[in-house]
Parts: C-alpha cells; sequence; structure tokens
C-alpha cells in the first residue's frame, strides 16, 4: 500500500499502453468511423439532390403539360374562329351569287318580253296592215294609211 | 479457509508479491504481481487491437469492431462536449484511461483467492490480481494527467496560469484599490494564494488516484471479509457466504465500470480546464 517502483513501472505500463492503443486502436477505429460518417453524409446530400431534381423535373413537366395544354386550347380557338369566318363569307358569296343570277335572269325575262313584245307589234302590224289591205284593197293606197293603222296598233299594244 | 485465518488473517492477503533492491529502503521495492497484471492487461489490449486492426471494415460493422466503435463513439462525445479545442490526444487518452481501468477492475470478478492460488502453486506467498487496488497504478495515472495538464496549461497560456498561481483567490485587493495599504496587504497575501493554489492543483491528482483506489480497496477488502466471516462457518455459511459474494461481485462490477468512467471523465475535465481560453 506503499508508494514504490511500481509507480514508475506503471508509468511506463500506462505511457506504452496509450502509445499503442493511440495507434493501433483509436486512430485506426477513428479514422474508420470519420471516413464512414463522411460517406453517410455524402450519401444523403446525393439523395437529397437526386429529391431536388425530381421536384424540379416533375414541376417541369407540369409547366410544360400547362403549357402544352394552352397552345391547343388557343388553335383550337383560333380553327373555330377561323371556320366561322370561312362559313360566313361563303353564305354572303353564295348569297351575292344567288341574287346575281336573279338579277340575270330577271333581266333576260326582260329582253326576251321587250323582244317578244316587238315581234307581236311587227306581226301584229303585219296582220292589220295585211287585213286592212285586203278590206281596202281596192281603194285605199297602203303607204298612205300605214301610218295611221301603226299609230292605232301602237297605241292598243301600250294598252295591252 | 481455516489455516489461512490463523496464518495472518486479512491483512495476510492484502500483501503484494514484493522483490526488494534495497531493504532498508522502502521505495526501492516493485510489485511484481502489479506489474505482472498491468502488462499482461495491456498486452491482451494491444493484441486485440491489431486482431481488430486487421479485420476492420467501413462497411456495416460487426461483432467486435462494432462494440469497440461504440465505445469509441462514447469517449468521443465525452470528449467533444467537454473541451473548448480539438485536441488530438485527449480522446486516445480517455480511451485508454477508461478500458485500461476497466479491465483492471473487472479483474475482480474473479474468485478473490483464484490468483493467489495459483500463484501459490508456483511458490509465490503472495499475488494480488487486482493492479487497481495497488495505489501505485492509480497515483501512476493521475500523475501522468497532472503533469499533461500543468503541460498544456504552461504551452497554451503561461502568464494566465502563473499570474492565477500568484493573485488567486485575492486578486481583487491587490489589483483592485488605490488605497496603498490595501495594495500592500495584497501583496502581502501572495505566498498565501500560492499556498493555495497549490494545494488546489496537487488535490487533483491526490483526489483521482485516490477515489479509485480506495473503491477498489474496499471492495476487496468486503470481499475478504465475506470469505472470513461466513465461508467459515460451516454449510450454512458457505451458502450465505456464496450468495453474499456473489451479490458483492455484481455490485463491485457497476463500481469498477463507475470509477472507470469517473476516471476517465475527470481527466477530460482536468485537462479542458487546462485549454479553456484565458479569461483576460
Amino acid at each position: 500500500m506503499s508508494i514504490d517502483l511500481t509507480f514508475i513501472g506503471q508509468i511506463v505500463v500506462f505511457l506504452t499502453l496509450l502509445a499503442l492503443l493511440k495507434k493501433y486502436l483509436y486512430g485506426p477505429l477513428h479514422d474508420l468511423m470519420e471516413q464512414r460518417a463522411a460517406k453517410i453524409a455524402e450519401g444523403l446530400a446525393a439523395a437529397d439532390a437526386g429529391k431536388e431534381a425530381k421536384a424540379k423535373a416533375e414541376a417541369e413537366i407540369a409547366r410544360q403539360l400547362q403549357e402544352a395544354r394552352g397552345k391547343a386550347q388557343e388553335i383550337l380557338t383560333a380553327a373555330e374562329k377561323r371556320a366561322a369566318a370561312i362559313e360566313e363569307e361563303i353564305t354572303n358569296k353564295a348569297r351575292v351569287e344567288a341574287q346575281q343570277i336573279v338579277d340575270s335572269a330577271r333581266e333576260e325575262v326582260q329582253a326576251e318580253l321587250n323582244r317578244a313584245r316587238q315581234q307581236l307589234r311587227q306581226e301584229v302590224a303585219d296582220i292589220a296592215l295585211l287585213a286592212a289591205e285586203r278590206i281596202l284593197d281596192e281603194e285605199l293606197d297602203a303607204k298612205r294609211h300605214a301610218k295611221l293603222i301603226d299609230k292605232v296598233v301602237s297605241q292598243e299594244i301600250g294598252h295591252a | 479457509m481455516a489455516q489461512e485465518a490463523h496464518s495472518g488473517g486479512i491483512a495476510e492477503h492484502l500483501q503484494y508479491w514484493t522483490y526488494k533492491f534495497d531493504e532498508s529502503n522502502p521505495f526501492m521495492q516493485i510489485h511484481l504481481d502489479t506489474m505482472l497484471t498491468t502488462i499482461l492487461v495491456a498486452a491482451g489490449l494491444v493484441l486485440f487491437a491489431k486482431w481488430l486492426g486487421k479485420r476492420l471494415t467501413d462497411g456495416v460493422p460487426s461483432g467486435a469492431q462494432n462494440f469497440m466503435e461504440s465505445v469509441i463513439g462514447f469517449v468521443d462525445d465525452t470528449v467533444k462536449d467537454n473541451f473548448p479545442t480539438h485536441n488530438p490526444l485527449i480522446a486516445p487518452l480517455a480511451l485508454t484511461i477508461f478500458v485500461f481501468i476497466f479491465l483492471c477492475n473487472t479483474l475482480d470478478i474473479l474468485p478473490a483467492f483464484l490468483a493467489h492460488h495459483i500463484a501459490g502453486l508456483f511458490g509465490l506467498e503472495h499475488y494480488r490480481q487486482v493492479p487497481t487496488n495497488d495505489l501505485n497504478l492509480p497515483a501512476a495515472m493521475a500523475v501522468c494527467v497532472f503533469l499533461l495538464a500543468i503541460y498544456y496549461e504552461m504551452k497554451l497560456k503561461p502568464a494566465h496560469f502563473i499570474k492565477e498561481l500568484l493573485f488567486q483567490p485575492f486578486a481583487a485587493l491587490l489589483l483592485g484599490s488605490k488605497n496603498p495599504v490595501v495594495k500592500l496587504l495584497g501583496v502581502a497575501l501572495i505566498p498565501l494564494n500560492l499556498v493555495l493554489k497549490l494545494v488546489e492543483e496537487v488535490a487533483k491528482p491526490l483526489s483521482l488516484s485516490f477515489r479509485l483506489f480506495g473503491n477498489m480497496f474496499a471492495g476487496e477488502v468486503i470481499f475478504l471479509l465475506i470469505a472470513f466471516l461466513l465461508l467459515g462457518g460451516g454449510a450454512v455459511g458457505m451458502v450465505a457466504g456464496f450468495f453474499v459474494g456473489l451479490g458483492w461481485s455484481a455490485f463491485h462490477m457497476f463500481i469498477g465500470l463507475l470509477q472507470a468512467f469517473i476516471f476517465m471523465i475527470l481527466t477530460v475535465v482536468y485537462l479542458s480546464i487546462a485549454h479553456q481560453p484565458a479569461e483576460h
């Protein structure tokens, strides 16, 4: 129970053990644990980065989808508008054409009517002249009375 | 048991296997049992470390590596919690102290007379199996820690350390006052300061070593008392002694772990005080 040379011996043993354990036990294990900690931290950081990248990609996808949807809607609206415009144009054109057709038909009818009237007048004049010629063949000069007959006929036709 | 009881009682079992270089000088002797046991424990630790070093993996640890990693993690955390700065020596020091003292303390789980009887086969009269029972071991470690703390104090903040030695705890009288009489009194108190501070410093290794030694020695004495009082008392005494001894063994193992931890944490604390940055 006394302090003696054992004390010196114990100091030697203790310091030797300290040096050896630092070199062979603590050193390698501590390095190893730090390496592993670094590795785990790295792995976690990589996982975080991956998650972030995924979130970013998802956001990008959503954005592009939205954009595409908007564009499709736009195209659809434009097409509808265009279709409506074309329809109206065609309708207008058809209406104008129909009017033209009707107008030209009416003009033709008028012209035909005029021509027929002209012909009829001519024929009636001829017939009247013929009849009058026959009636007044002997005494009446055709040339003297043609003027009078013509006047009467034109009066009559104008009334008809 | 009987022949041991009349050949000197408990004190007989508290003798060391001693080799005396000089009969007249009590310092010139060496406890061969303490030396042998500690060298064996230390060698075992180093061999274990080398064996473990060969099969270290930085993947998923298992078995012995896992266990040692948790011990080192625990020691590292303790050091990190207490230390203001990083010093690469502190954690291995704390680990060595903890593991070494714990193993030495754990030798107490062997029956109290086992080593004694084995040594008897080789013709030795005495063999103390638990080296922490020998004041030399705790004292050696405590002095190492003490010298290390002094070394760091002198290395990191010599001026502050010497100022503390001379002016604490009566510094206010010496430095703060304009009154020449009080100032003179302060100067006169320097030797007293020095003595108080030295006592304070020396008390650290003393308490550190005696705490461990006292606990382990008392545990040993109680084992011996159980043996002498109960095991000698016939069949009932044998049975009772067995169970009481078993109970005390369990408790003493706990004390051994606790003392190893206390020694380690006080070492860290003393060294961290030395590492605290100077306040002024």
